[in-house]
């Protein structure tokens, strides 16, 4: 069963030009385990401030974040690490992979911090790339894919691990429709067929209709949570 | 706990070749300097060591420190040779042992000015002394009592008149050159001549040592010891690999510091390059940091891969001094030993200078790349990602 994510009172500000400026604020939020979220919201709401939290990307100024049991205000920086190592996979707008490196590389990344032997990370990131169609693209560098592969690559790195919970910040962002769709049903099948926790952010109504819910931020604040209709 | 994969860095700055290779040189010339320098200290620390042999003993006068500073009768020569029981002999029964007198004479250089050049007189014993060490190349030895001289090849090309055939006025008396003679150490930079003939010609009615073949057991301080209180000579001594090491140790010593020191400075220079470079390459890749920590890396592998990366570029840096002085292995040059005459000495490369030198420079890029590393190790994920 994937793990539910709650937030209590959870603010966080930033300093900006002197000013601090309250981007959560006393943000109470529960998200039921195996579900497909969209978080949607104007620019500046919080949208990936709350994505970070979640995440365990950065620290909340006050209040709790708790993914399944364990409560990620409580972590120090390499414990954040750690956790994120076994327990969250992210999809980035801008892909966000090492340039250097091979498809079958970049998606070896997280695997590295697992004690699988080397021939069992190997056969992981192959799965990972079959299971998101890249199965013939594994040996080749990001400059060489195309933007929406490159966003599957993402995606397969983000699953590699077998994580509950996938955070994707506008991962559709800078793709074409035809991509984004497909990119956006690969994140629908994770969801339906293997039991992801998903939460996207996205500006695109269109991309939020994947969801089965859709969070709606609003300056700081949880606005409204809305059933798709055209999802069970 | 898990390290970043060494391919990503390994291949990150072979895909910054540019930047890779600038930093590369930077540290490549400061440790061609520190490889340079030790090369120069090993070419003449090696020139009198290697040939330093331990059953060859030298007699002084009591308190010299070299052979320009000590005198020795005639008389106290021949008690050194035929009365020092530790004093080897040949097949006839003849002590291994010779009388030597040295001398530093102002000679011409081929690209101009003076400079002082060994001049040695010996017996003929002394050619016994040297055995295989010394042998003639071209021409033929000189022959007793006469006014004969021969070159060591290494100042033939280095001081005028000095080949078979010329002739070299020493004060009134004109000697001839007859041969030239290979030999090992600084014995191949000296002119050799009859110990009589010479000591007449330069006014100098007494010797500078005695070398002598010892017994392989002798013990030098004893022998010393046991002449301490005999009235007729008080010799200092020693064998021939210790004389020669305190002969050469203090220009030795400045070599290795005159390259420390300029390495020293060149180094401040080469640290603040690399830490401006793997900054520069920090700032560029801060997107990537922040992948790595988001995928879970913890700050400490952070530390260590940009730390790992600045000590490559300091080991390729190294290489590449090493590879810089390399051409000079075998080179030659001259100096002025401790007894003020000419050497000539080739410039050494050595395994130990290479590794010393890389190890250098591998310090180099651990200094230069702490704090870059340290920077990187710190920054958020979210700092990291957002200055894409």
């Amino acid at each position: 069963m994937a793990e539910a994510i709650q937030l209590r009172s959870v603010t966080k500000a930033y300093q900006r030009a002197g000013e601090s400026l309250r981007v959560l604020d006393e943000l109470e939020l529960t998200m039921a385990g195996g579900t497909f979220y969209a978080l949607m919201g104007p620019s500046g709401s919080g949208k990936t401030t709350l994505l970070n939290l979640v995440g365990g990307l950065d620290h909340a100024d006050s209040g709790t974040v708790m993914v399944g049991s364990v409560d990620l205000t409580q972590l120090d920086g390499s414990e954040l690490a750690a956790w994120r190592a076994g327990n969250v996979g992210f999809v980035f707008q801008g892909f966000n992979l090492l340039p250097v490196l091979t498809a079958r590389e970049n998606v070896e990344l997280p695997l590295q911090l697992t004690p699988l032997s080397r021939r069992q990370r190997r056969a992981q990131a192959e799965r990972a790339l079959q299971l998101v169609g890249l199965g013939d693209r594994m040996d080749h560098k990001p400059s060489e894919l195309s933007g929406g592969q490159e966003q599957r690559v993402a995606i397969a790195r983000a699953i590699a691990t077998d994580p509950q919970v996938i955070l994707a910040d506008e991962p559709t962002g800078d793709l074409d429709r035809s991509t984004a769709a497909a990119v956006l049903q690969l994140l629908q099948r994770l969801n339906r067929e293997l039991g992801k926790t998903i939460l996207m952010v996205t500006h695109d109504p269109q991309a939020a209709d994947y969801a089965d819910k859709v969070i709606h931020l609003d300056k700081g604040k949880l606005g409204r949570i809305d059933a798709n209709p055209g999802r069970g | 706990m898990a390290l970043v994969p060494l391919r990503y860095n390994l291949r990150s700055l072979f895909v910054r070749s540019s930047a890779t290779a600038l930093t590369v040189c930077a540290i490549g010339a400061t440790v061609a300097v520190l490889a340079g320098m030790l090369s120069l200290q090993q070419g003449f620390a090696t020139l009198f060591q290697e040939r330093g042999r331990g059953d060859v003993a030298v007699f002084l006068r009591k308190g010299a420190t070299s052979e320009g500073e000590s005198g020795l009768t005639r008389e106290q020569c021949d008690i050194l040779s035929k009365e020092v029981p530790e004093v080897a002999r040949d097949q006839k029964g003849a002590p291994l042992a010779s009388a030597e007198m040295f001398l530093a004479m102002r000679l011409r250089k081929f690209d101009g000015g003076e400079t002082n050049v060994a001049i040695r007189g010996v017996e003929p014993m002394s050619f016994a002394v040297q055995g295989d060490d010394l042998r003639i190349v071209d021409g033929k030895r000189f022959e007793p009592g006469s006014d004969e001289l021969i070159v060591g090849e290494g100042l033939l090309d280095r001081i005028a008149n000095c080949r078979v055939g010329d002739v070299l006025r020493v004060n009134t008396v004109t000697f001839r050159i007859v041969g030239t003679f290979a030999g090992k150490g600084g014995y191949r930079s000296e002119i050799w001549g009859d110990l009589d003939r010479l000591g007449k010609a330069l006014e100098r009615p007494v010797a500078s040592r005695v070398v002598a073949v010892v017994r392989p057991d002798t013990d030098f301080a004893a022998l010393t010891e046991r002449y301490a209180s005999d009235l007729r000579v008080q010799p200092k001594a020693q064998s021939e690999r210790e004389y020669l090491k305190s002969q050469t140790g203090d220009l030795s010593d400045r070599f290795t510091l005159l390259g420390g020191f300029l390495a020293v400075i060149m180094g401040v220079g080469a640290i603040f390059t690399g830490t401006n470079s793997l900054l520069g390459t920090i700032s560029a890749r801060s997107h990537e940091i922040g992948i790595l920590k988001a995928v879970g890396y913890r700050p400490f592998a952070i530390f260590v891969a940009f730390l790992f990366e600045a000590v490559l570029l300091g080991v390729l840096g190294g290489l590449a001094g090493c590879l810089l002085v390399l051409p000079f292995q075998g080179a030659e040059t001259g100096t002025m030993n401790q007894t003020f005459s000419e050497v000539t000495f080739a410039f050494r490369t050595t395994p130990a200078v290479m590794l010393d030198a890389i190890a250098f420079a591998a310090g180099l890029g651990l200094l230069g790349g702490m704090v870059p590393a340290w920077r990187a190790a710190r920054m958020t994920p979210t700092q990291a990602l957002r200055r894409a």
